[in-house]
């Protein structure tokens, strides 16, 4: 199932990327090689015949979206930018992007030459009388295959993100396997499950119920409700470790595993930490609002993963997965 | 009633640790467990764990990336947006609710994108925290927890993943539309 997902994301998000960047050059979204009239406010007069010249593109906002086609932009458009002149009438010209700048132009300058930076061609200026401002007809350089070109960075930067997970685990991982080492050796963690024998022996049938497995799963399940996550992870690890002990067939996930997970992605909380931080920064008046909203939606998330566990491990396809090889070859045979 | 509880829970969170820590090695100590030597024992198998991570993780936190990147989740909201009016969800919220399980950095800027422009205590606002308050960036978690057994036939864990995202999705429509519905 997971090869299927992995799969279809990829093959999606590259066919979806190349779809976009056909339609953006059949439709010249970018507007390549297409004259454009703005104003230029300048800030310094030029002089002399080569000039480096700075001021300000200046449009309405009509005029932005009629050359583009779109009515994302609502403020006239004033952007800063950096002209080279040659006899003050042809050059070139290159502006970074801020935040006032268009978003569509700040999407083109992602895939631009220069990184957050676009340049062009300034085809034609005529300067008024006090060289204050003029009149310009400019050119922003091609932009295409933007999305395969956004696809190409996302492979490379989420591979390395992927690591840096992994790294930035090492510590906290080590710090609890450490602790639960201890808790272990001295009997707490016995002691934790005994106590909550009687409802974990119904959801994890499979497991002895003082197996260390059911220990680390109790004590991750707490840590992720009450949002400890930097213990949880190491915790659920540990767990995973001990629940692959009783693995029949290693490299295949057993019932207990998947319930397990089931659990842990139904997000069982009691304290939504980081939803409630955002809540506050944006100004809610009443940041704890969503506490019971999501307790009760993580309940139902929860219930219906245990209780999917339960029914699709009947399933005849995911019980033969299980199965050692061998008795599946008699099993085929007498079948 | 929900301050109370808040600064309870709140209170138990922020003693948790360091309470753990104090319990597990005192415990140890007075039932003569050599606390010091078994602790580097368990320690030892943090650094393999996450190293044996990676090559799951990059292989899920890649493919992802692509497809965040490529634009297909527009393409994606636009074919599931009539369904969504069925169960009634705002269409805005579409995004936050399927970018939830794939990554959790992605579904965390379109909940505070959410909030700022339709304001957090808005129907909209209450949702968008709901959805992220209450589920798991499961793919992320299934990559990371098979991957550290070296678990590559996952079974039936996808699906059931899957079905307890969508449980959790409709239940906090349905409780957000009670409670702050219009």
């Amino acid at each position: 199932m997971l090869n299927y997902i992995w799969l279809s994301l990829i093959i999606i998000a590259l066919v979806v990327g190349v779809g976009k960047d056909i339609n953006d050059e059949v439709r010249n979204t970018y507007r390549n090689s297409t004259p454009l009239e703005v104003m230029f406010i300048s800030s310094q007069v030029p002089s002399g015949t080569v000039t480096r010249c700075e001021g300000q593109i200046y449009l309405t906002a009509k005029q932005f979206n009629d050359f583009y086609g779109t009515s994302s932009q609502l403020e006239e458009v004033k952007q800063q930018v950096v002209l080279s002149l040659l006899q003050n009438k042809t050059g070139n010209f290159i502006f970074a992007c801020t935040e006032v700048t268009p978003v569509l132009w700040r999407d083109m300058a992602k895939s631009a030459s220069g990184s957050d930076k676009l340049t062009g061609k300034v085809e034609r200026i005529e300067f008024s009388d006090d060289h204050g401002w003029a009149k310009a007809t400019i050119v922003m350089e091609s932009i295409r295959f933007v999305k395969l070109k956004a696809i190409t960075q996302a492979a490379i930067d989420f591979a390395n993100i992927a690591v840096e997970i992994a790294i930035g685990l090492i510590g906290v991982m080590s710090l609890w396997l450490g602790l639960i080492k201890v808790a272990e050796e001295a009997g707490l963690v016995k002691v934790l499950t005994r106590l909550l024998a009687p409802i974990t022996k119904r959801i994890f049938p499979d497991v002895p119920p003082d197996h260390p497995a059911i220990g680390a799963i109790i004590m991750n399940t707490a840590a992720n409700m009450l949002g400890l996550s930097n213990a949880a992870t190491p915790i659920g690890l540990k767990a995973m470790e001990e629940l692959n002990k009783l693995n029949p067939k290693i490299g295949t996930a057993t019932n207990a595993m998947v319930t397990f997970l089931a659990i842990n992605t139904g997000g069982l909380i009691l304290v939504p930490a980081t939803a409630m931080a955002v809540r506050a920064a944006v100004g809610s008046t009443n940041i704890g609002v969503i506490i019971g909203t999501s307790i009760f939606a993580a309940g139902c998330a929860t219930i219906t993963g245990i209780v999917a566990s339960k029914l699709f491990q009947r399933l005849p396809r995911y019980k033969r997965e299980l199965m050692d090889d061998t008795k599946k070859s008699v099993e085929m045979n007498h079948g | 009633m929900a301050d109370l509880f808040r600064t309870v829970i709140n209170f138990i969170s922020i003693l948790a640790i360091p309470l753990m820590i104090a319990t597990f090695l005192i415990w140890g100590f007075f039932k003569k467990v050599r606390v010091y030597e078994v602790f580097v024992e368990g320690a030892k198998d943090g650094f393999h764990t996450a190293i044996r991570i990676i090559p799951y993780l990059v292989a899920m936190l890649f493919a992802i990336g692509i497809f965040r990147a490529s634009g297909a989740m527009d393409v994606l909201i636009s074919i599931i947006t009539p369904l969504t009016n069925l169960i009634g969800m705002p269409p805005d919220a579409l995004p936050m609710a399927l970018m939830r399980p794939l990554s959790g950095s992605g579904s965390l800027g379109i909940m505070t994108e959410l909030m700022k422009v339709h304001g957090p205590d808005s129907f909209i606002g209450v949702l968008a925290s709901t959805l992220y308050g209450s589920s798991e960036t499961t793919f992320y978690i299934l990559a990371v927890y098979f991957g550290s057994v070296n678990i590559k036939n996952t079974r039936h864990a996808v699906p059931v993943g899957l079905l307890a995202d969508l449980a959790g999705m409709l239940a906090a429509v349905f409780i957000c539309r009670i409670l702050f519905g219009v």
